[in-house]
C-alpha cells in the first residue's frame, strides 16, 4: 500500500429533483473521499446515505436531472491523471440562499457531451464497477462469455477473439465458476445470483482496471453464497492487490475486507479512517452514528440474554429536508450541553483526530 | 438548459402537490380542451333534446342558401338549403350521444366483468375467457356492423351495441392486466389474509381505487370512436337519414357543392367532427399521462 | 402449561408447472415440491424461527399455514381446529387470529389509501364498530406500535420503511391476531431500523402474548428472537431445536455451514478452515430432476468425506427427523 491516492473525491454534490414536492433531493451533499493505491475502502451507509450515488457519479452514470453539479473527482491511474469534472462547472449555475443551494441551472446536453469524452476512456478501462442485482445487470441476450470478451477487447490491448477468450476463461476460473468452458456459452438466464455476481466481477477485472467499485456485492444473495463472494474478493485482493471501493450496508463484510472505512449518512461522510479504528468495540474516538450503528447489531450477549437491542431512535434522514446543523442531531444520544447549540445550528467539518482518522462531530472539536 | 427550482427551505410532510400543480402543462392543456369539448357536447345534447335551438334546424330558407357565418343572424351560416348550420350541428349530436354512451356502457361493464373474472380467479376461467376474447377481437368490426345493418334495420342503437361488444376484449384485457399487476403487489393478498370480503376487495380496492382512471380514459376513447363510427356510417348513408341532421350526412350532402366552390356546407360539419373527436382523444391522452403516467420519485 | 397454538403435520405443497396448451385441464402437469413433508408445532407466546436459503420453501410454509395457499396434503391445526380444508366462510371467521407480515413493505399496503383508512378498514372488517370507537382503537394501535399520529393522513409511499412495517403490524393487531407469520420482517429495512422493529416485536410478544413463526435469513436476529429454530433445505426440515443449540451445537452439516458463514463474514480469525465443513463449488439445484435420497448429499461435506455412503442417496432410506433428546430433532444419517 502506498500513499498515492488513485481516486480523490472532493466536495462532490449530486442532486436530483422531486417534481411532486418541487424540491431538490440532495443525495450526495459534499462528499470527500480518498482511495489509496492497493487498498480497499469500505463505504458503509444506510439508505439515503448517498453511497451508491457517489459511485455512479464517479463513473458518470447518473441519468436523472440535475445530477452531478459540483466537486472534483481526481483520478490518478497509470494512464490518466485528471480531474474528471474539469471545466464542467461552466455548464452549471448554482443559486444559494441562506447557505443552501436552492436553484440549479444546468446545460445537461453540454455537460454530457464534454464529460463523455473523458468518461469514455475511464469506464471499464480505468474504473470498473459491479452492481447490485447481478441478475439484471447482465445482458440477457448475450452469452456470458461473450460479454466478458467484449469488455476485454474494448478495454485492453487484446483485440482478437481467441486471445480475449483465453483471458476470459482464465478469469472465469479465477472467480471459481465451475466448468468455465461450458459456462462460457451460457446465457445469464437460469444462472444463480452468486454466479452472476462472480461473472460481473470477472468482467470488471478482466480488463485490468486501476480501480474496482463493488456496489453491494453480497446483497440479495443467500448467506452461504455471501461468504463465498467475500472469500473470493479477499483472495483477489491478496493475490492481485487491486484497489477497491467496496460499498455495502453490511458491516460484517466491510470489516472483513476493508483497510479503510468511510461511514456515510444523509449525503455526507461522517467518519473516515483505518478499519481497525472505526470498527473496533467501544466508543472511543468514534462518531456517535458509527458507534450506535455497531451497537444495534445483535451481539453475542444480546442473543444469549434474548434482550432488547440498542436501537437508534427516529428514522434515517430523508435527503430533501437537510437540517441546519448536524444531520444526526435528532437521533444522537451523545449530545452534551456544551455543544448542543453548535449541533443544532452548525454542521461540523470533517476533522482529523489522529493517524488518518477523521470525524465530523462537535464532540471532537475543542 | 434545465432549471431546477426549490421555493422554500423546509419541505413539510404533506408536501405532495395536488395533481394540477405537478402535471405537465401540455397535459393540462389537453385535459382543459377535452373538458371543454365534453361540456359543449353535453350542453348541446340537452339543448337539442329540449329543442332550445337558435332556429328550427329544418327551416328551409331558399334566400339564404350557403350563406357564410354571420349572415343575417346565422352564427355559423347556412347549409345548401338555407337551414341554420349551428342548429343543425347541435341537433346532430343527438345522433351519436346516447348511442355512444350505450357503446361505452356495454364495453366497460361487460369488459370489466370478464376482466375481473379472468384476472382474479385465474386458471381455467382465464384460459377460456381469453380464447373467447381473442376470437371476438379478430372479427373485423366494419364487417360485423354491416352484417348488423343488413340483418336489422340501420338503427344506430344496434350498431352501437355491436361497437360496444367488439370493444369488450380490449377493456377486458386492460382490466385483467391491471389486476395481475396488482396481485403481485401483495396488498390484495394482505386483504385476503385480514379477512376482507371478496366483494370489497374487487369493487373498492381494485376497481374503484386502481382501475377507475383506466376506465375513464377508456370511456373517452370509446366516445371518440363512437362519434367516428356514427359519422362515417351516416356519411355512407347507413345511419341517420335526411332531413334529420347528423354530422356525417351533413358532410355527405354538402359534398355535392364542393365543385361549385361552396365549401362551407361540407366543411362546417367536418370541422365539428374533427375538433370533437380531437377533444375526446386529447382528454383521454392528457388524463392518461396525469393519472397513469410516469410517477416521479 | 402453554397450549399448542399451531400444529403442522407432514405438510406438503406442490406447485404445478404449466406445460402445454390445455395444461389447466390436463392431469399430467409437472409439479414443484416447494414444501415436501414439514412437521412442527408452536406453543402460545412462543417464537419458532424458520431459516433456510432461497428456494427452501420457508415462505411457502408460512403462506400455506395461513391458508393463503391450499395445502397439497398434510394437516394444519390452528388452536385445536383442523383448518387444512376448512371451507372459505368458516375460515374467514378464524382469519382474524392468524395473520401475516409480508416481506415486501410497499406492496402490502394499498397505495391509494391513507393510513387512517387502511387501519379503520381493518378494524371494521370483522366487527361493526362506530366512528368514535374506531378512532379510539386507532389511537391505541398507534401507541402500541409507536407510530406518530400525524402519519394517519399520509399515503404509504410517504412513509419510511420502518413506519410502513409498523403500519403492517398495527393492521394485523387490529383484527385480533394471536399468531403472526412474519416473513422477513427486517430484510428490507436499514440496519438501524431493524433493531427498532426487532425490539417492537419482542415487546408486543411480551405484552400481548403473541406467537410468531419468524421466517428470516438473518440468522442472528432469528437466534435472538426465537425459542426454537427449524432449518429448512429444499422443502424439508433438516433440523429443529432450541435456538441456542441450533446456533452453537448444530448436528446437521447444513445447519453448521449456515451458521459458520456468519462467522466467516466477520473479522474473526478463522484458522485454516476445517476441510470437513467446507463445501465446495456447486451449481443450481434442478427441481425438475431431484436427487434421490438425502437432498443435501450433493453438497454435503460429510457425505464426501465418508466416501459417499449408500444410505445417503438411497431413496428408501431418505433421512427422517429423529428425536435426539432435549427437543432436538435431526434428519441425517451422520449427524455431527
Amino acid at each position: 500500500m502506498t500513499t498515492v491516492p488513485i481516486l480523490k473525491i472532493e466536495d462532490l454534490r449530486t442532486y436530483f429533483y422531486s417534481r411532486s414536492k418541487q424540491a431538490l433531493i440532495r443525495s450526495v451533499d459534499g462528499v470527500s473521499l480518498e482511495i489509496m493505491k492497493g487498498e480497499t475502502l469500505g463505504v458503509v451507509g444506510e439508505s439515503g446515505s448517498g453511497k451508491s450515488i457517489t459511485a455512479l457519479s464517479v463513473l458518470g452514470l447518473i441519468g436523472a436531472g440535475p445530477g452531478v453539479i459540483s466537486g472534483k473527482i481526481e483520478l490518478k491511474s497509470n494512464r490518466i491523471q485528471k480531474n474528471l469534472l474539469e471545466d464542467l462547472e461552466d455548464f452549471v449555475k448554482l443559486t444559494t440562499r441562506d447557505g443552501k443551494i436552492m436553484e440549479v441551472s444546468k446545460d445537461v446536453v453540454g455537460w454530457e457531451r464534454k464529460a463523455e469524452r473523458v468518461m469514455d476512456k475511464v469506464r471499464g478501462k480505468e474504473i470498473a464497477m459491479t452492481f447490485q442485482n447481478p441478475g439484471s445487470s447482465l445482458n440477457p441476450f448475450m452469452p456470458v462469455g461473450k460479454q466478458i470478451t467484449e469488455a476485454i477487447r474494448l478495454h485492453t490491448s487484446m483485440k482478437t477473439e481467441p486471445e480475449a477468450k483465453e483471458r476470459a476463461l482464465t478469469w472465469l476460473d479465477r472467480v471459481k465458476i465451475d466448468s468455465p468452458r461450458l459456462r462460457f456459452d451460457h446465457y445469464p438466464y437460469g444462472l444463480s445470483g452468486g454466479m452472476c455476481q462472480r461473472i460481473m466481477i470477472a468482467m470488471a477485472l478482466a480488463s485490468e482496471p486501476s480501480l474496482l467499485i463493488a456496489d453491494e456485492p453480497t446483497t440479495g444473495l443467500d448467506a452461504t453464497i455471501q461468504s463465498k463472494i467475500v472469500d473470493l474478493l479477499g483472495e483477489l485482493k491478496s493475490e492481485l492487490g487491486i484497489t477497491t471501493m467496496l460499498i455495502s450496508h453490511d458491516i460484517s463484510i466491510i470489516s472483513r475486507l476493508s483497510d479503510s472505512v468511510a461511514v456515510m449518512y444523509g449525503g455526507t461522510v461522517f467518519e473516515y479512517g483505518p478499519a481497525r479504528h472505526l470498527l473496533s468495540e467501544g466508543e472511543e474516538a468514534k462518531h456517535p452514528y458509527t458507534s450506535a450503528l455497531l451497537a444495534s447489531i445483535p451481539s453475542a450477549q444480546n442473543i444469549r440474554e434474548k434482550g432488547y437491542l440498542q436501537a437508534i431512535e427516529g428514522d434515517v434522514l430523508d435527503t430533501i429536508n437537510i437540517p441546519e446543523g448536524c444531520r444526526f442531531y435528532s437521533r444522537c444520544s451523545r449530545v452534551t450541553e456544551r455543544i448542543r447549540e453548535k449541533c443544532i445550528h452548525h454542521e461540523p467539518d470533517l476533522r482529523e483526530i489522529g493517524s488518518g482518522h477523521k470525524v465530523r462531530c462537535w464532540l471532537y472539536f475543542d | 438548459m434545465k432549471h431546477y427550482f426549490q421555493k422554500s427551505g423546509v419541505i413539510g410532510e404533506f408536501s405532495d402537490l395536488p395533481f394540477w400543480k405537478k402535471a405537465d402543462e401540455v397535459d393540462l392543456a389537453y385535459v382543459g380542451y377535452g373538458l371543454l369539448t365534453v361540456a359543449l357536447v353535453v350542453v348541446s345534447y340537452f339543448l337539442g333534446s329540449f329543442n332550445l335551438l337558435p332556429r328550427d334546424p329544418q327551416e328551409i330558407d331558399l334566400q339564404l342558401m350557403m350563406a357564410p357565418p354571420g349572415t343575417a343572424g346565422r352564427l355559423l351560416g347556412t347549409d345548401f338549403m338555407g337551414r341554420d348550420m349551428l342548429s343543425r350541428l347541435i341537433v346532430g349530436i343527438q345522433a351519436y350521444f346516447l348511442p355512444g354512451l350505450l357503446a361505452i356502457f356495454i364495453a366497460l361493464s361487460v369488459g370489466t366483468a370478464l376482466g375481473v373474472l379472468s384476472g382474479y380467479r385465474g386458471e381455467k376461467l382465464d384460459t377460456g375467457i381469453t380464447y373467447f376474447m381473442n376470437l371476438v377481437d379478430s372479427f373485423p368490426r366494419l364487417v360485423l356492423i354491416l352484417l348488423v345493418i343488413a340483418a336489422f334495420k340501420p338503427d344506430i342503437y344496434y350498431i352501437m351495441l355491436a361497437v360496444g361488444l367488439t370493444n369488450v376484449p380490449a377493456v377486458a384485457s386492460l382490466i385483467k392486466g391491471k389486476i395481475q399487476f396488482l396481485k403481485q403487489k401483495n396488498f390484495i393478498e394482505a386483504d385476503i389474509a385480514l379477512g376482507v370480503p371478496t366483494s370489497t376487495i374487487i369493487l373498492k380496492h381494485i376497481l374503484w381505487q386502481n382501475c377507475r382512471s383506466l376506465l375513464i380514459i377508456r370511456a373517452t376513447l370509446g366516445m371518440a370512436e363512437a362519434i367516428l363510427m356514427e359519422t362515417s356510417l351516416s356519411y355512407l348513408g347507413f345511419g341517420v337519414q335526411e332531413p334529420t341532421p347528423s354530422w356525417g350526412n351533413m358532410v355527405q350532402s354538402g359534398a355535392n357543392y364542393f365543385m361549385q366552390g361552396k365549401f362551407w356546407p361540407s366543411t362546417a360539419p367536418a370541422l365539428a367532427i374533427l375538433f370533437t373527436i380531437l377533444g375526446f382523444h386529447l382528454l383521454g391522452d392528457g388524463l392518461n399521462n396525469i393519472l397513469e403516467g410516469k410517477r416521479n420519485s | 402449561m402453554p397450549k399448542t397454538i399451531l400444529e403442522v403435520i407432514n405438510l406438503k405443497k406442490h406447485f404445478t408447472h404449466r406445460k402445454g396448451l390445455f395444461s389447466s385441464f390436463r392431469e399430467n402437469q409437472q409439479s414443484i415440491p416447494a414444501v415436501d413433508g414439514v412437521s412442527f408445532y408452536l406453543k402460545e407466546n412462543e417464537t419458532v424461527g424458520l431459516v433456510g436459503e432461497s428456494g427452501c420453501g420457508k415462505t411457502t410454509v408460512g403462506r400455506t399455514v395461513l391458508r393463503l395457499e391450499k395445502p397439497t396434503s398434510g394437516k394444519v391445526i390452528f388452536d385445536g381446529k383442523d383448518i387444512t380444508s376448512l371451507p372459505a366462510d368458516e375460515l374467514t371467521l378464524l382469519r382474524g387470529q392468524m395473520q401475516m407480515i409480508f416481506q415486501n413493505l410497499d406492496a402490502a399496503l394499498n397505495p391509494k389509501m391513507r393510513i387512517r383508512n387502511i387501519l379503520s378498514e381493518a378494524i371494521t372488517v370483522h366487527h361493526k364498530i362506530g366512528g368514535a370507537e374506531v378512532d379510539r382503537r386507532i389511537s391505541d394501535l398507534l401507541e402500541q406500535v409507536s407510530l406518530k399520529k400525524s402519519k394517519l393522513s399520509n399515503f404509504p409511499h410517504e412513509l419510511s420503511g420502518g413506519e410502513k412495517r409498523r403500519v403492517g403490524l398495527a393492521r394485523v393487531l387490529s383484527v385480533g391476531a394471536k399468531f403472526i407469520v412474519a416473513d422477513e420482517p427486517t430484510s428490507a429495512l436499514d440496519v438501524s431500523i431493524q433493531a427498532q422493529v426487532v425490539n417492537l416485536l419482542q415487546d408486543l410478544q411480551k405484552r400481548l402474548g403473541l406467537s410468531y413463526l419468524f421466517i428470516s435469513h438473518d440468522l442472528r436476529v432469528v437466534e435472538l428472537i426465537s425459542h426454537k429454530v427449524a432449518v429448512m433445505y429444499l422443502g424439508k426440515i433438516v433440523e429443529i431445536g432450541l435456538s441456542g443449540r441450533i446456533a452453537n451445537k448444530a448436528m446437521h452439516p447444513y445447519t453448521h455451514i449456515l451458521w459458520s458463514s456468519l462467522v466467516e463474514k466477520q473479522n474473526i480469525e478463522t484458522p485454516q478452515k476445517a476441510k470437513s465443513v467446507q463445501a465446495g463449488r456447486w451449481g443450481v439445484f434442478d427441481f425438475e430432476r431431484p436427487t434421490s435420497g438425502c437432498r443435501f448429499a450433493p453438497r454435503c461435506p460429510v457425505y464426501e468425506s465418508k466416501g459417499k455412503p449408500a444410505p445417503c442417496t438411497d431413496p428408501a432410506t431418505e433421512p427422517q427427523l429423529k428425536d435426539i433428546g432435549g427437543a432436538h430433532q435431526v434428519a441425517c444419517h451422520f449427524p455431527l
